[in-house]
């Protein structure tokens, strides 16, 4: 599993008594600002990608292999005319959206393990903990790789498949902040007041889980864009005329030396929602701040 | 006493994490659509004997008893046949395990040397060092297969320096003792095998290597940042050290250890792109194996390359825990 480790953009560090009171607003540089711009837009962009694309992902509008800007055709076109610009747009799509979907899973699923194991203590929290060991022990893109090609090869497949495998990180950060938040005098505060369990778990412990969560999360949306698109270039994605960003360059590797552009294309739109995310990721956290 | 409590535990943890994944994969081939009998003998096969030969494999057996005999099977090397070449699936990855190895080998050592270079010169802010961690940061957001593609571009295509696939070009390669090509080309004295082994290795190795590199890179300069403003710094420089003997002798010496446990985590994302790497470079092992056996739905032959992979990676997370408990006491909770 991706790990993403800290790694800081160039800010001015501001101590003392020149440190500006709205700090938060002022750690956040002109960097992180087209990060996070250029993330909402390449979400708009999977939004919309149905209306942005000029050609439907199967139509053959062009003669096979045009260069990149020949016959009105921005990105090119592949082995059988199809464009390349249409089913890059519709690639980001499927590409980021999975991404988003996987996160959220993964969210959702380890920080309820977290949030319980967290908040329990006792022999649920070392069992969970436990559990949540065992698989960040496991070597996650492998493992998806099996479970896919046991499944059968799909879109919902390789997602169910990575869905399995990312959750551990976010079981283990959620666990940790609620561990140091029992012990804060708010929640004694709100035990006093006759808070009840499901209460004190989702209104005082949880928020307090949510900054550091986020962080994370933003910080490995592009680890999982790499990941589900390398799965799809291995033949794990949805199958053939999809157009997958993975696939699309697997198939078209037979031309690279000839026609380039067939897969260099869509794997530099890979690249370019992986740097867009990267760079959000970071943004995110100096937004929220770093822990 | 405390010492074998640390050794213990460590080994047991790995010995449940084996069993766990070994029940995963089980559990995987047992409800895969594609009923391995049918796929061994083809879809017209008469009932009689498809009952036979499921009878003949245990696959009518309780669902414990075959969970058992399956680690049975594992622990005494046996991880059944693959249904596509239709050897024993620990033959073909005793054939094709040396040139796996000889590339992630390679691969780790170029990402070792550059995250090295990239965490102590990102620490010490040398002067192009931000350049560096620039193209090395955007490498890492790349997909391997781009870094592939452009590589051989670049490398192949425009510049003809190094080749695009395979591991040698040499029919009569050497193939004994080792089966590492560089090694046994070497032994037998063919320096022209040595030296087109070593062009095959350079493209798909740093492609594999440069991610893994910024990740253990970012994490040696963060420890090292934070090592050099520690008391036994300011002592060094007090005494007179220059700044380069501080940096190397102290301050990188003690940062290794986070380096060293991150480079144990960036094993599993190595396989993940050995995978890849191999398959399009026409690398012969497990990771072509494992991609040629995905569009035939050769389970046997995946659960085996996983089953490997996931122990050899559960194995060397453990081995490094050990060794930085060896190297500071401290840690052994």
């Amino acid at each position: 599993m991706a790990v993403a480790e800290p790694f800081t953009v160039a800010l001015p560090k501001l101590r003392g008594r020149n440190r500006p009171q709205f700090e938060m607003l002022r750690r956040v540089g002109w960097l992180d600002r087209v990060a996070l711009a250029a993330f909402v837009v390449v979400t708009l962009i999977a939004i919309f990608a149905k209306v942005l694309a000029p050609h439907s992902a199967s139509a053959t509008p062009g003669d096979p292999f045009l260069a990149p800007g020949h016959g009105g055709f921005l990105l090119g076109t592949d082995d059988v005319g199809r464009d390349i610009f249409s089913r890059v747009l519709l690639g980001i799509q499927s590409t980021w959206l999975a991404s988003l979907l996987v996160i959220g899973s993964g969210v959702l699923f380890g920080g309820l393990i977290g949030l319980v194991a967290g908040a329990t203590g006792g022999w649920v929290d070392a069992v969970l903990m436990r559990l949540t060991d065992t698989f960040l022990a496991l070597p996650g893109p492998v493992l998806a790789i099996t479970i896919v090609a046991a499944l059968g090869p799909s879109l919902w497949h390789t997602l169910i498949a990575v869905m399995i495998v990312w959750w551990p990180l976010y079981s283990r950060i959620v666990r940790g902040e609620v561990r140091a938040l029992a012990t804060r005098p708010h929640m004694e505060a709100a035990r006093l007041a006759g808070a009840g369990r499901l209460r004190l778990m989702f209104r005082h412990l949880l928020p307090g889980a949510v900054p550091s969560t986020l962080v994370a999360a933003s910080l490995d949306v592009s680890a999982l864009v790499i990941t589900l698109s390398s799965l799809s270039f291995l033949g794990l994605g949805a199958p053939a005329p999809a157009p997958e960003l993975g696939a699309m360059s697997a198939r078209g590797i037979n031309y690279l030396i000839e026609f380039w552009w067939v897969p260099v294309i869509p794997a530099l739109a890979v690249f370019f929602v992986a740097v867009v995310a990267n760079l959000a990721g970071d943004g995110a956290r100096d937004l929220i701040g770093d822990r | 006493m405390e010492t074998v409590r640390f050794y213990g535990s460590r080994l047991v943890g790995m010995i449940g994490v084996l069993l766990v994944l070994a029940f995963m994969v089980f559990c995987l081939q047992r409800f895969t659509p594609a009923d391995p009998v049918r796929v061994k003998l083809g879809a017209n096969a008469q009932p009689q004997i498809v009952k036979a030969e499921r009878h003949r494999l245990g696959y009518d057996d309780p669902l414990p008893v075959q969970y058992f005999n399956y680690i049975k099977g594992i622990v005494h090397g046996d991880l059944q046949d693959s249904l596509r070449t239709r050897h024993p699936v620990t033959t073909d990855l005793g054939n094709t395990l040396p040139a796996t190895l000889e590339l992630t080998t390679f691969a780790l050592v170029i990402a070792l040397i550059l995250a090295l270079i990239l965490g102590i010169a990102s620490a010490a802010r040398v002067r192009g060092a931000g350049a560096l961690r620039v193209v090395l940061v955007a490498g890492s957001s790349a997909p391997v297969f781009l870094l592939a593609l452009l590589g051989i571009l670049l490398f192949y295509r425009k510049l003809h320096w190094l080749p695009s696939t395979g591991r040698t070009k040499y029919l009569d390669a050497p193939t004994g003792p080792t089966r590492f090509l560089t090694i046994d080309s070497l032994i037998h004295g063919r320096f022209d095998v040595f030296k087109d082994a070593l062009q095959h290795l350079i493209l798909p190795g740093l492609c594999i290597a440069i991610g893994p590199a910024v990740s253990i890179g970012r994490v040696l300069r963060s420890s090292i940042v934070t090592n050099l403003r520690s008391d036994y710094v300011r002592t060094a420089r007090a005494k007179g050290m220059r700044e380069w003997a501080v940096l190397w002798k102290h301050t990188v010496r003690n940062s290794l250890g986070a380096a060293l446990s991150m480079t144990g985590l960036q094993v599993g994302l190595m396989f993940a792109g050995v995978v890849v790497i191999e398959s399009i470079f026409a690398w012969p092992g497990i990771g072509f194996y494992t991609v040629q056996a995905i569009p035939r739905l050769d389970f046997p032959a995946i659960a085996g390359v996983t089953l490997f992979l996931g122990a050899a990676y559960v194995i060397i997370n453990t081995a490094v825990e050990v060794l930085q408990g060896v190297a500071d006491p401290r840690l052994r909770v």
